[in-house]
């Protein structure tokens, strides 16, 4: 039975070969544009992951960030409307640990100017960044590991190869054309592309108050209302606060913030008051705590659109109880352009203050 | 530890492969101590809260075991040395797994607020069963008296411990007995490595090349039909990936150290029926419920009515084996019911005339798979009513979004489904017969031996290159 070696040998040294030659396609591709940046590159809506690149390829003096409710916007409207050249690096579900992080690597990279949409509950739950499993800090901040885990991996490789079928001349434009319907992680050919909803997109089948009272009737559901208020905690919330924004603002007195709470539909803040009052009096304290502390930064402009009742009392502006359309996300811009709900810094909790007595009266119609 | 982790594939394997054969030079015991050893540390390094429990377990089981092996106990002493075995493992089992189950229920039938927070220890179903599998065989007076070593390393070996294949001591101790699996064989380790490349491709390519779809349908609060379908069928394809994957590893690393395991999986997704499913999928689980569960309860020995009763118990309790929740216990019974119908349809239904036995297997395939594809959805989610809602969507083609993503989407799921019914697996690639102990025969005479094996170097690269820090195997929970 015993043989010799040879084989397994040969498929060990095999074996090292292909990952070296895999890893020397994707750094000859670099399909995240870490090394250098191409004009042939594509984009991915894994943002996490994408934004290392972008922050590394792209040229902009504005970074752009928030969560899903931040996350369709164009980069070409956000310039258009403000007149900057920015880089949205919006995350789905992201915390202010993730947010802050990532605008720290914009700022270092030259963002002179930040746009922030900020919501209550991304300092809920702000784990180690350095031990944050969805997002890798070595792929942003170019160290020999995150370098190694970008050139070592399948997924990249794949990538890569793709990338290359791409380039060939005969093949370029159809496979252009199918990409985004292809299973690969970067199909998008414009930077714009990421995240953005299509062109044609059909607003009102997606943004209306059917779906949106739909949703206020399943978060406040007796089995599922507890979910309103879970992780929310005052004291953690304050404390991710101070270190994450505040923390972040402090550092670069010379960046300008542009930070805005967002026009939520008035049924999100109706659903706190009716099933979970305690996590009401958490959101509105802790926003009021932020409105006192960003107002005294003389490199803070606070926008509070919370209370703009044409926007959040329509709910057909609304997919769901705080997701707004692209149609407000017009709205936003205009308004951040124009600082018309800009919060006074004497009068720092006045908005936070006349979205309480709406909540406080606003019935829900049957 | 993971088998997909570069520390166990740089390191760990290595080192306990090197320390196995040179030890083997010298002494026939010290290798299969040194094994023990290397299977508990690999056991401790990710699990070491749980290693006492473990050892206990070991000690308990063959103090109760060498009663019934070697003392000269009357019948009724016999009787109840076995019940006490049995008791006991069934107690710590249903202590550490379901008393938070328990609870959960407890308070929602009386409204009680009792609050049990139990660490379920990793692999503790595959360890118990195996144990008790020994257990009931030495009652019957099937067990040889064996070493502590060799028992205690029957249980703890690494390749299987944490996500099965259940072992059966039978099968296994007499191969550590053996004095050859304990020089390198380089054909067995070359035939390993290629069959634990496949199996690490399995998992870090496909298994979680498609989980992120898997949210598609699990993790939207409303997904439509599409969406539904093609989350429920992601996860029917990760999950046979991720398992079929691991049970691959564990023959491919046991195989370098001479030891055959059992095959796990056999195509399941080919079967033509559910009673074919269940002799193709999680096979060793079947093994056990079938010769420790169903038979013992009667079997089909008492009727047709308690022929369905047996089965509906032994898929009841294999759900819950699975996991503590009502979701499983659904799955689980769900399970038992196609079976009742599988079985109460062949008993009704005269045999096919032979022209039409080809549409009707494949029929039979088709429709046994989205069954199974429907009980996965109850497997997966998060809870009963999500389950619902998923399966509500799947049956709603009203609701149709076949957007960007959709398409792409499909486009997966059609090429793992490729995979799934027209590849040959993995034992069909490497003729690999665990009864007759042999493996990768054509492999050994073949002329493609060049092309396979630089097939195989390149599967086991992108295996490689496809780990990722965070993908713990789905079994790892149960």
């Amino acid at each position: 039975m015993r043989g010799t070696f040879t084989s397994v040998n040969r498929l060990l040294l095999a074996s090292i070969a292909c990952v070296l030659g895999a890893a020397a396609l994707t750094y000859a591709v670099d399909p995240l544009q870490l090394f250098r940046p191409s004009r042939l590159a594509f984009y991915s809506d894994d943002t996490r992951v994408q934004n290392a690149g972008l922050i590394r390829s792209q040229s902009f003096d504005t970074a752009f960030m928030g969560t899903s409710l931040a996350i369709h916007f164009r980069q070409s409207d956000i310039d258009r409307a403000l007149g900057v050249h920015s880089l949205k690096l919006a995350m789905t579900g992201s915390n202010s640990r993730q947010q802050a992080f990532v605008l720290e690597q914009a700022i270092d990279r030259g963002a002179r100017r930040v746009i922030w949409e900020m919501d209550d509950f991304i300092f809920v739950d702000a784990a180690d960044i350095e031990t944050d499993p969805y997002l890798s800090v070595d792929l942003y901040r170019g160290t020999a590991k995150g370098i190694a885990s970008y050139l070592f991996s399948t997924a990249m490789a794949k990538e890569s190869l793709f990338a290359v079928l791409r380039s060939v001349p005969p093949l370029r434009r159809p496979l252009a054309r199918a990409t985004p319907y292809l299973p690969v992680k970067f199909a998008l050919a414009d930077v714009d592309d990421i995240h953005a909803l299509p062109r044609n997109f059909d607003v009102a089948r997606s943004y209306n108050a059917a779906k949106t009272l739909a949703s206020f009737a399943y978060i406040t559901a007796p089995s599922r209302s507890r979910f309103l208020g879970e992780g929310y905690g005052y004291d953690a919330m304050v404390r991710h606060f101070e270190q994450d924004a505040v923390g972040l603002i402090t550092r670069h007195p010379d960046v300008t913030f542009d930070i805005y709470f967002p026009p939520y539909s008035i049924l999100q803040f109706v659903a706190m008051r009716d099933a979970s009052p305690e996590t009401l009096k958490i959101v509105t304290d802790l926003t009021a705590i932020i409105a006192q502390r960003l107002t005294q930064f003389p490199n803070v402009r606070l926008h509070d659109f919370r209370a703009i009742k044409a926007v959040t009392h329509d709910l057909n502006n609304y997919g769901d109880v705080i997701h707004h359309s692209p149609v407000v996300d017009a709205m936003v811009l205009n308004w951040l352009g124009s600082g018309e709900y800009r919060v006074d810094g004497k009068k720092p909790t006045a908005s936070l203050d006349e979205l309480k007595a709406q909540v406080e009266a606003y019935r829900l119609q049957k | 530890m993971l088998f997909n982790s570069y520390p166990f594939i740089l390191l760990f394997l290595p080192v306990v492969l090197g320390g196995y054969f040179w030890l083997g030079r010298r002494s026939s015991l010290a290798p299969v101590i040194w094994l023990a050893l290397a299977s508990l540390a690999f056991y401790a390094i990710g699990s070491w809260q749980f290693v006492a429990l473990l050892l206990l377990s070991i000690a308990f089981n063959y103090g109760v075991g060498h009663l019934l092996v070697v003392a000269k106990l009357r019948p009724s002493q016999r009787k109840a040395a076995l019940a006490l075995g049995v008791a006991g493992d069934l107690l710590v089992l249903g202590i550490l797994k379901y008393a938070g189950f328990a609870t959960e229920n407890i308070n929602a039938l009386f409204g009680t607020h009792f609050a049990v927070h139990i660490l379920l220890p990793v692999g503790i179903s595959f360890y118990t069963f195996t144990q008790i599998a020994f257990l009931v065989d030495a009652y019957r007076g099937q067990v040889a008296a064996y070493g502590l070593p060799h028992y205690a390393l029957f249980v703890t070996y690494f390749p299987h411990l944490i996500a099965g294949p259940i072992l059966h001591h039978k099968d296994m101790i007499p191969q550590f007995e053996r004095e050859e699996s304990k020089h390198p064989d380089a054909h067995l380790i070359l035939c390993g490595l290629i069959i634990f490349a496949i199996g690490l491709f399995k998992k870090t390519c496909l298994a979680d090349g498609i989980q992120p779809l898997v949210a598609l349908a699990f993790e939207a609060r409303s997904p439509s039909f599409d969406q539904a379908w093609l989350g429920a069928l992601a996860y029917t394809f990760q999950l046979y990936f991720d398992f079929s994957g691991y049970s691959d590893m564990a023959i491919g690393i046991s195989l370098m150290f001479g030891i055959f395991l059992p095959v796990n999986f056999n195509s399941p997704y080919k079967a033509t029926s559910i009673v074919e499913f269940w002799r193709r999928w999680h096979m060793t689980l079947s093994q056990f419920l079938r010769d420790y569960l169903y038979i013992p309860l009667g079997g089909n020995r008492h009727g047709r009515v308690l022929r369905y009763v047996n089965l509906l118990i032994t898929m009841l309790l294999g759900g819950l084996w699975h996991g503590a929740a009502w979701t499983f216990v659904i799955w689980g019974a769900l399970h038992g019911a196609y079976l009742c119908i599988n079985h109460a349809f062949n008993a009704s239904v005269p045999s096919v005339p032979p022209l039409l036995a080809r549409p009707v297997r494949a029929a039979g395939a088709l429709l046994t798979f989205l069954a199974v594809v429907v009980a996965w959805v109850f497997f997966r989610a998060e809870s009963v009513a999500w389950a619902l809602r998923v399966l509500h969507a799947m049956a709603d083609p009203t609701n149709i979004v076949f957007g960007r993503e959709e398409i792409a989407a499909l486009v997966l799921v059609a090429i793992y489904a490729a995979l799934v019914w027209l590849a040959p697996n993995t034992q069909q690639i490497m003729g690999y017969d665990h009864g007759n102990r042999r493996v990768g025969e054509a492999l050994r005479a073949g002329r493609m031996r060049p092309l396979i094996l630089y097939g195989a170097s390149l599967v086991l690269a992108f295996g490689i290159l496809g780990i990722q820090s965070h993908s713990e195997f789905i079994y790892f929970r149960f």
